[in-house]
């Protein structure tokens, strides 16, 4: 009973039981074409899938793989505190610190 | 037969620290949010369903409970309906994680804090699918938004949530708290001078680490400066735009919930937890710290207005995780000292 998936999953019964009392409590309501509509400002937008340009931001997914891993190293290094998880993360800072300069914002 | 054992074990999971009391200090924590926040603004909050309108979440729970809940017929239906949940259940899972009516916590192993970080990403991902799943146009922009503030505030938020766990040497939270209060004894009983010195150090570093995290935990929560993925004054609402019923009380529910959990990790990482001097109980420390980080948050919210996208994610990247890694810098120096 002192297991994360245990209480995951009764946190997810109890979410359930919040949707059985509002099915019991809320009115049906009759469906219409404009309620079922996607909402868009009372523009007409059909609703299709975006394609989002996400090259302005893959810059940023590059850093966040780098310092991800250094967050990594810094959390497991508990063990051995000190200069090597220091020397570490002054490595990567300094290696960024020469990159951001190339990189055109 | 059924063992005391057992009926203390489901009382805790249940009512308290478990799910009941969970709830109803959500719903308490959400209404000194928006009574404060509306102080602050020169406005009085709510006011009329119960003592000072202290009923009012409730109430507003309710409500949407047992309004009309339309699903367009766009969306992904199971994505759709499925999330509302998933966004309930995590923070729920988180506050077992975090010390409440003691120094350990119900759930508590070496590596927890991982664990929290991790769940806390994962609601960031149904965010995003919520987005995407609703099929309109403001909610693929709010989910998109939510995934790339994502990007700029996980770094920050890791590695200043590992600096305690580095100077407690234990990756657990309650190990954290606990190492809190032992090194707390320690100083009583032996003041000296240098101790007196380290002390000061540490608590500046950690209080350079505590402004971090709850920078990190606004843009987490979604809150003012950072609410930039649901946005109701550019977006209409962003992710949440087509929920509606049931799956927006659940939602906002799980919202008040996770306010709870942010300010919960706070006070365990940076201000000690449930331990506090003698005369009144753990549980009341911990309350007592948490309302006052759900105060701190709603203080920040009244302060400071909306950054665009890029500026957010600039400001991140140039100034919070630079800062991050000096800190934990200063945490390796103090942890090779000590």
């Amino acid at each position: 009973m002192t297991s994360i998936p245990f209480i995951f999953t009764l946190s997810l019964l109890i979410g359930l039981i919040f949707y059985w009392i509002g099915a019991r409590i809320a009115p049906k309501g009759t469906k219409t074409p404009g309620k079922l509509a996607p909402y868009a400002c009372g523009e007409d937008f059909p609703p299709v899938r975006l394609q989002v340009n996400m090259e302005r931001f893959f810059l940023y997914t590059i850093f966040f793989m780098v310092f991800d891993i250094l967050a990594v190293v810094l959390a497991t290094s508990l063990a051995r505190p000190g200069i090597l998880p220091a020397l570490y993360a002054l490595i990567v800072f300094a290696s960024v610190m020469l990159v951001l300069p190339l990189a055109r914002w | 037969m059924v063992s005391t054992e057992l009926i203390i074990k489901i009382g805790q999971i249940l009512v308290f620290p478990g799910f009941l009391f969970l709830i109803f200090y959500a719903l308490f924590a959400e209404w000194v949010d928006r009574k404060f926040f509306a102080r602050l603004q020169n406005r009085i909050g709510p006011l009329h369903t119960g003592w000072k309108g202290i009923l009012q979440p409730l109430a507003d729970l309710i409500k949407l409970l047992a309004k009309e809940d339309i699903t367009p017929e766009a969306a992904d239906s199971v994505v759709f309906a499925t999330v509302p949940i998933i966004l309930f259940a995590i923070p729920l899972t988180v506050m077992f994680m975090v010390p409440i009516i003691g120094p350990k916590a119900y759930i508590s192993f070496e590596g927890d804090l991982i664990v929290i970080l991790f769940l806390f990403t994962l609601t960031v991902l149904s965010v995003f699918m919520a987005g995407w799943g609703s099929l309109n146009r403001f909610g693929t922009v709010g989910g998109l938004r939510t995934s790339l503030q994502m990007l700029s505030y996980e770094i920050p938020m890791g590695v200043a949530a590992v600096g305690p766990a580095i100077l407690a040497k234990s990756l657990s939270l309650s190990g954290i708290v606990a190492w809190q209060g032992r090194s707390m004894s320690l100083f009583l009983e032996n003041p000296t001078e240098f101790s007196l010195a380290l002390g000061i150090a540490k608590a500046s570093v950690l209080a350079l680490g505590f402004g971090i995290f709850t920078i990190c935990m606004l843009a987490e929560l979604e809150k003012v400066p950072f609410d930039i993925p649901e946005a109701e004054t550019e977006i209409v609402g962003g992710w949440q735009v087509e929920y509606s019923g049931k799956k927006l009380a659940l939602l906002r529910l799980g919202g008040d919930i996770k306010l709870v959990a942010a300010s919960a990790l706070m006070t365990s990482l940076f201000l000690g937890g449930p331990l506090g001097p003698w005369p009144i109980p753990p549980a009341l420390w911990f309350l007592l710290k948490t309302i006052l980080c759900v105060m701190i948050i709603s203080n920040l919210r009244a302060l400071f207005a909306r950054y665009r996208i890029d500026q957010m994610i600039n400001w991140m990247w140039k100034n919070l995780v630079p800062l991050s890694l000096l800190y934990i810098l200063a945490i390796e120096l103090m942890a090779v000292l000590m």
